[in-house]
């Protein structure tokens, strides 16, 4: 074990992760003194810096790592410490830069809420948590971040707690959450058992460990299922995805820190990090999985009203796409599409929150009493935010994977090298790569539907003002912080070649354990062509449809009510899990009422009759021989009593006949 | 012949006598008198057997100190029967009954 | 028979009877002069006994003293006191009380039974005596024997009789006396 030196970067990695948390601490203390927000935005961005900082010292160079003592279990030692390999810095990087244009946006966008000090605090410790778990060098401290991280989440998402669907939807979450993190916890049990470390150093810092397990061949698919498992509840993968459409009940803010840049991509950041846990027939059901959810979320995004619910379900499918990334073995890619979905991603959110902002002071300006979410209300906002439509038109772009966006590196090379490792697989898994392209088609759909809809268009109410309509661009707060996204979502962050994935510094950076299949030249010029060609033919198509109002089919068919309802997987969960558990319960607090305290009860009814019981022996038995007693002796004396009567003649005559009595005996006993 | 016997039967039937006196009769003073059977009873027997204690005559010098005792008892209960009517006016035995329970 | 024994089966008589009608007869008075009859026939008793000394005493001191005192007692006291001492006898005889006849009746059975057995069992100082001649003649001088056991063995007692005498005397005097304005 390296005993903790105090190297620069570590110093660095560590003031990273506890500058937000003493922010929290310092938000929490201070109450509704903090509202300005400004200990969150300092926290984080020294944040940045400290872990930019070991960023550049780590990046390239051998990880660094130090430990210190936790615990003992009699034998067993567990230690707390930093691992800071590529992996690590990068997302710490990553989520504070993520993290910190979110501060500010929320500056604006939160501004006069009067729940706001309490924002900072959980937005506090949420990055605490976040850059917690990416540190971690043992799974059991990975997997308190990973909780913590869901109970920031839990917190920010019933951040308006009056409102009914908000306190729904955070129990929602997290009970789906702990769902994967009995997974988690049983993985790690596994781990355990089999290698007897949770180091993550030592599992899989050699090459070969995994191989020498101590567990029974099968096992080990099962911990790797089981972490799988834990990381589906966490990036919202089907079908435990249902939690993440309703977690938008949160501040829109909050929607594009965690549920679309970080804490989903947790997931997959904890698969990377053990990637070599995993055999074939795992990463077959993580690659097949991940593809499912991508079509199953952007065939539910077709349909949906909600703006943020589109983003939302082009979040799980972007998930998917990540999740496919590492079932293809190409981990790296995997994060690579993670870091640039982050940006791309988070700027949606933030556009998305900026029109939201928006309609909401129109509603109340023009007192409407629309759904500000609601797209169909919406229309033509090109005019009055032009700076918005720029950077969401960049972000949706960058989501379709169009040339010269940060998104095309990464998408475009997924999809490539899915089909180079189809190539090399049998029976269903070929299908993989197909199912990405189609899913890519829809994501394009969908997206430009939202922006037609949204910017392009006349607007979908009537006014009564009929000039002034008093909309206005977002404020600088907001701009900025999108702006700089949007900056981060092209390629120029990422490599210095657009079209070319080949030299991305982050996959130059981090090598794939196991050899990549064959890479196939031909794709690798076609996949991408396909897909631009694609996406211009379906914004053509939305143009037509949305704007021009031509639209052709059916709004009430059976595949369209399916998309609308979600697959009604949530009736679903209703009619078969939660309904029945309520029942349980029910019947157990019958159960308990009824038959555990009907036995309690039962029991104090006994001891009270016995005790009645004893009461009446004690009064009239006991009692009664005592009270005899002293009866017989007052009969007794009452009888003798008579002798006494006072008058002379009877004392002298009982004098007499006693003394008879004695003569006589003394005649006729004696001889 | 006048045996010892005779007069021992006689005594008691005097001192039976006066036993009934004593224990029956609503006059006080008749319940003295009886008192006084029981002490001539007894005195009788004193003398009956003297008749054969000629060394010493204890039975009748006996008798005499038994004669002049009982005249004094009866001098005595006669004023306090006179004082026992000043108090509770009567005589009766069976009236007086204070010292009942 | 003789002429002594007859004598004594008429004084015993007399006495016997002369009680039992004593203790059953309703008059006071006629109660108080049959006790005079019972001393008087006692005193004969004695004198069968050859105890003329003690008959003397007796009749002296019974008859001529107690019994005059009761007489006077008896007839010298106010009306109240004699109206009280006449209550209950309505009748000749007053009803016997039966568990005291039963008392009496059981002691003379018992005395009765005694005396007989005195008869059989003669105590043995007795038989001593008898077979020794040594029992009181009629012609002894009684006064002389007792006069001289009364100085010598029976001192003491003697003079504790008279300082006795003194006591009740002076108490019989204290005990009657009038109350000033009483």
């Amino acid at each position: 074990m390296p005993t903790p030196t105090p190297t620069y970067p570590l110093l660095a990695a560590l003031s990273a992760v506890l500058l937000p948390f003493i922010g929290f601490l310092l938000s929490a203390m201070l109450g509704k003194r903090a509202r300005s927000g400004g200990i969150a935005i300092a926290s984080i961005t020294l944040s940045l810096l400290a872990a930019g900082y070991a960023f550049a010292q780590v990046w390239g160079h051998d990880p660094v790592h130090a430990q210190w003592h936790w615990f003992t279990v009699g034998q067993q030692s567990f230690h707390v410490g930093m691992l800071l390999d590529d992996k690590a810095v990068l997302m710490l990087v990553l989520v504070c830069l993520v993290a910190l244009p979110v501060h500010g946006y929320s500056v604006a966008y939160m501004k006069g809420d009067p729940g706001i000090h309490r924002y900072w605090a959980y937005l506090g410790l949420f990055c605490f948590a976040m850059l917690g778990l990416v540190v971690a060098d043992n799974l059991l401290l990975m997997y308190v971040c990973w909780e913590l991280v869901g109970f920031a989440s839990y917190l920010l998402i019933g951040f308006w707690f009056t409102k009914d669907a908000a306190v729904q939807a955070n129990k929602k979450a997290f009970i789906i959450n702990r769902i994967g993190d009995v997974g988690f916890l049983i993985g790690i049990a596994l781990v355990y058992a089999g290698f007897g470390t949770l180091d993550i150093g030592v599992l899989f810092g050699e090459p070969n460990r995994i191989a020498q397990s101590a567990l029974p061949t099968g096992w080990l698919t099962v911990a790797g299922l089981a972490f799988f498992l834990g990381a589906m509840a966490k990036s919202a993968q089907f079908p435990l995805h249902v939690w993440l459409p309703d977690a938008m009940e949160g501040p829109t803010s909050v929607s594009s820190l965690i549920h679309a840049a970080t804490m989903v991509a947790a997931g997959v950041f904890l698969l990377a990090r053990i990637f070599p846990v995993f055999d074939e027939y795992v990463l077959l059901v993580i690659a097949t999985t991940g593809a499912l959810t991508a079509f199953v979320a952007a065939y539910f995004a077709l349909t949906q009203y909600d703006i943020k619910r589109i983003l939302a379900f082009s979040t799980i499918s972007q998930l998917g796409f990540m999740m496919v990334g590492i079932g293809i073995g190409m981990y790296p890619m995997a994060l690579f599409h993670l870091a640039t979905h982050a940006f791309f991603k988070c700027l949606l959110f933030l556009c998305a929150g900026a029109v939201i902002h928006e309609m909401q002071h129109i509603s109340k300006a023009h007192r409407l009493d629309i759904d500000p979410q609601d797209i169909r209300n919406m229309g033509g906002l090109r005019a009055h935010m032009p700076v918005t439509f720029a950077t969401m038109l960049v972000a949706s772009l960058a989501l379709t994977g169009f040339p010269f966006t940060a998104g095309y590196l990464s998408k475009d090379a997924l999809l490539v090298h899915a089909f180079e490792w189809a190539a090399l697989q049998h029976g269903i898994a070929k299908a993989i790569p197909y199912v990405l392209v189609a899913v890519s088609v829809l994501t394009s759909f969908y997206i430009f539907r939202l922006l037609t809809k949204v910017f392009l268009g006349p607007f979908a109410k009537t006014l009564p003002s009929g000039g002034a309509t008093g909309m206005h661009e977002a404020s600088k707060w907001m701009l900025v912080p999108m702006l700089f996204l949007a900056v981060c979502s092209l390629f120029p962050l990422f490599t210095l070649h657009p079209l070319n994935d080949g030299q991305v510094w982050i996959l130059q950076g981090m090598l794939p354990e196991a050899p990549a299949p064959p890479p196939l030249r031909a794709l690798h010029l076609f996949i991408p062509a396909f897909s631009t060609l694609a996406t211009c033919a379906v914004a053509l198509l939305t143009w037509r449809w949305y704007v021009k109002g031509k639209y052709p089919l059916k709004t009430d068919g059976f595949l369209y009510r399916l998309s609308a309802h979600q697959g009604y997987l949530d009736v679903l969960y209703d009619r078969m899990i939660i309904r029945p558990v309520l029942k349980l319960s029910g019947a157990l607090l019958w159960a308990d009422r009824h038959i555990v305290d009907g036995i309690i009860n039962g029991f104090a009814a006994l001891g009270r009759y016995m005790a009645t019981a004893a009461a009446w022996i004690d009064q009239r038995v006991v009692d009664g021989v005592v009270r005899l007693v002293g009866k017989v002796a007052w009969g007794l004396g009452n009888a003798l009593r008579r002798s006494q009567t006072g008058r002379i003649q009877h004392y002298l005559a009982s004098l007499f006949f006693i003394i008879l009595v004695i003569l006589l005996y003394h005649m006729l006993v004696q001889t | 012949m006048i045996t010892l016997t005779h007069f021992l039967v006689v005594g008691a039937c005097l001192f039976s006598a006066g036993l009934y006196a004593v224990l029956a009769r609503r006059n006080a003073v008749l319940v003295l008198v009886g008192i006084e059977l029981m002490i001539n009873a007894a005195i009788l027997n004193l003398v009956a057997f003297s008749r054969y204690d000629k060394a010493g005559y204890g039975g009748q010098v006996f008798a005499l100190f038994a004669i002049v005792l009982a005249a004094a008892g009866v001098a005595v209960a006669l004023a306090i029967v006179l004082n026992v009517y000043k108090f509770y006016k009567t005589i009766n035995p069976e009236d007086i009954r204070n010292l009942k329970d | 028979m003789e002429m002594q024994v007859l004598a004594f089966y008429a004084f015993s008589a007399i006495a016997v009877g002369s009680s039992i009608l004593l203790v059953s007869i309703g008059n006071m008075a006629r109660a108080l002069f049959l006790f005079f009859i019972v001393l008087f026939s006692v005193a004969g008793l004695y004198v069968f006994a050859l105890a003329d000394f003690v008959a003397i005493t007796q009749i002296l001191v019974y008859v001529g003293g107690v019994l005059v005192l009761m007489l006077f007692a008896f007839m010298l006291s106010s009306r109240e006191l004699l109206n009280q001492l006449q209550n209950g006898t309505s009748q000749f005889l007053a009803l016997p009380a039966w568990q005291a006849l039963f008392i009496a009746v059981s002691f003379l059975a018992v005395l009765v039974y005694t005396a007989i057995h005195i008869g059989t069992a003669e105590p043995g100082w007795i038989t001593a005596a008898k077979e020794a001649d040594a029992t009181i003649r009629p012609m002894d001088n009684t006064i002389q024997h007792i006069g001289a056991q009364l100085m010598t063995h029976y001192l003491l007692p003697f003079e504790v009789i008279s300082v006795l005498l003194m006591m009740a005397l002076i108490g019989a005097a204290h005990l009657t006396r009038k109350e000033g304005g009483t």
